[in-house]
């Protein structure tokens, strides 16, 4: 797309000369236009037909409002960061960015993904996306908290997990997510999981993961506490409590009587308290509080002197980049760099994980829901033509093997899946669809490479030697023994 | 897997940052996959890359881990 729009003269210029850096749209520009790049040379890659991808090109670009949405189908890959800047060049190019109606929108994959990612939950960034490393930062939490900070990031999840195995990494506290069950190559992480000397699982029921706790913690429902979650308009909404918490206490307070147990001295007596303390150390949040956010009813970031407010559209006068959020636009080139997972003899078609609307995610809350009369499995699909090819018809149980893993479940034979590709869900423990997904990852981000694992399906008669072998596991792992008797098998 | 296996997984690491960098030719590439590296890796994965032998890299990715060694010195 951006070649045509380059090549055809649409990018808005004085969007580019007003707001970016000219030297690097020149390169990117030039990057782009350049033949090997244009629609036809990369039909063969993309499969989307070259006239197709003009249209869309030209649609994107000359319409007076244009905005671009996008889902896990982008990031879930090897290049996803770089299909990030991608889309990010085209809303430059094209002026499509910094007022109403157009923009750059991810579509999250949770309620409070965009909260827990503004709080410095990635192992490199305090608040507000400021990195650890940066000195003046550091020292405003190091002076309010009385602690010295270490400047390095820490690990991510799949680095944590090598590390486990290797022997530096001894300990972990999972709040609210089924790691076994949701992240990718799941006998690595059971591995992972296996060799820590403390396992600490904080979650609303015995999940997945929870066959590896050392100890147990029981959760907190939204219903059963105070708080905030933010969606992906970078809107802060009041979570209120309308019953008192069944196992007793909120999250925050057990998260605060962990911290304590520690020799820490938290000593919160509400969510308000720590919004406070958030506001005064973030500056994006410097204006948010919950006695405004009950008033007004919610509050878009930035909220401090500048946009005393709120800021309902990002990048209106400037970027984020450069000294006080008003630095000019930057293209990055990004060329494609195919994935090292391909299909071959062995594993000769493209297996592509997702959700359904009736189950979320690893189904830990919906699965107890009558929800699971719509989706009471995991399914295959697979075209007509493959499943013919291997004498495989609907409802059959198959066995789906990468080079990673293999497990069992039925077949359904649909035209909503290409030829040569398969898709399931990863909703049903009993299934663990990621026993069959890589270790591969997003190159900047190590996102799982989801949406790409070369595999091959054959008939089945019953279930693999893993899920066997797990579900062995999780009951013994789920046994309630009585202190003083003697266990039962 | 072993520290060899994990020692293996950083090597693809540092080389499919320096791959998904090389469209921006061998210096800023270089750069930017040096930069990477220090803002984004954990101090254990960083030793452990420092320490590996650089002919188990690319040349993009070599270069970068021998300039990260420079800025440490």
């Amino acid at each position: 797309m951006a070649h045509v729009i380059v090549n055809e003269g649409l990018v808005d210029e004085a969007f580019i000369s007003e707001r970016c850096d000219l030297d690097e749209y020149e390169n990117w520009a030039a990057f782009v236009a350049d033949p090997q790049h244009s629609p036809d040379v990369l039909e063969a890659v993309t499969r989307v037909p070259a006239g197709d991808l003009r249209a869309a090109a030209r649609l994107y670009a000359t319409a007076r409002n244009a905005a671009i949405y996008y889902g896990l189908g982008v990031t879930e890959h090897s290049q996803g960061s770089s299909t990030v800047m991608a889309i990010a060049n085209l809303a430059m190019a094209t002026g499509n960015i910094g007022r109403p109606g157009v923009g750059v929108n991810p579509l999250r994959g949770q309620n409070n993904v965009q909260g827990s990612c503004d709080m410095g939950s990635f192992p490199h960034e305090l608040s507000g996306y400021r990195h650890i490393s940066d000195t003046a930062t550091r020292q405003m939490f190091e002076q309010d908290w009385g602690v010295v900070l270490d400047p390095e990031p820490g690990l991510r999840i799949p680095n944590m997990l090598d590390a486990a195995i290797d022997g530096s990494f001894r300990a972990i506290y999972i709040q609210g997510e089924d790691i076994l069950q949701s992240d990718r190559d799941t006998k690595n992480v059971a591995a992972g999981l296996a060799a820590m000397d403390c396992v600490i699982v904080h979650d609303l029921f015995l999940n997945e993961t929870a066959s590896y706790a050392h100890m147990f913690l029981p959760g907190s429902t939204f219903l059963e506490k105070d708080g905030t979650f933010t969606n992906p308009e970078r809107r802060i909404q009041m979570v209120r409590k309308v019953m008192e918490p069944a196992n007793g206490l909120q999250d925050w307070e057990v998260t605060q009587e962990l911290a304590r147990a520690m020799g820490l001295g938290w000593n919160h007596a509400h969510p308000s308290g720590i919004m406070d303390e958030i506001a005064r150390l973030t500056p994006s949040f410097a204006g948010v509080s919950h006695a405004r956010l009950d008033a007004e009813g919610s509050l878009q970031w930035p909220v401090n002197e500048a946009a005393p407010d709120g800021s309902p559209i990002m990048h209106v006068d400037g970027f984020a980049r450069g000294p006080n959020g008003k630095g000019r636009g930057r293209f990055v080139v990004t060329d494609y760099v195919p994935t090292d997972e391909k299909t071959g003899p062995r594993f000769p078609l493209l297996l592509t994980t997702g959700r359904i609307l009736s189950q979320y995610n690893v189904g830990a809350q919906t699965r107890r829901t009558a929800n699971s009369v719509w989706h009471a499995e995991d399914v295959l699909e697979m075209h007509p033509q493959d499943a013919e090819n291997r004498g495989l018809g609907h409802g059959d149980w198959v066995r789906l093997a990468s080079r990673k893993g293999e497990t069992t479940l039925r077949l359904d034979v649909t035209e909503r899946v290409a030829p040569g590709v398969v898709y399931t869900t990863f909703h049903h423990p009993e299934t663990q669809a990621n026993v069959v997904t890589t270790e591969f990852s997003d190159w900047a981000t190590n996102c799982p490479e989801y949406k790409v694992t070369a595999v091959q399906v054959t008939p089945s008669n019953g279930p693999s030697d893993w899920q066997r072998d797990y579900g062995a596991l999780s009951r013994r792992a789920r046994r309630v023994v009585v202190a003083g008797a003697e266990p039962a098998e | 897997m072993s520290a060899a296996g994990t020692g293996e997984r950083l090597r693809y690491m540092a080389d499919q940052i320096a791959r998904n960098f090389a469209a921006m030719g061998e210096d800023e590439a270089i750069a930017a996959t040096a930069e990477h590296i220090a803002l984004f890796w954990d101090p254990r994965m960083k030793a452990a890359i420092l320490a590996d032998d650089p002919a188990h890299l690319s040349p993009i990715a070599a270069a970068a881990i021998a300039r990260l060694a420079a800025t440490r010195t």
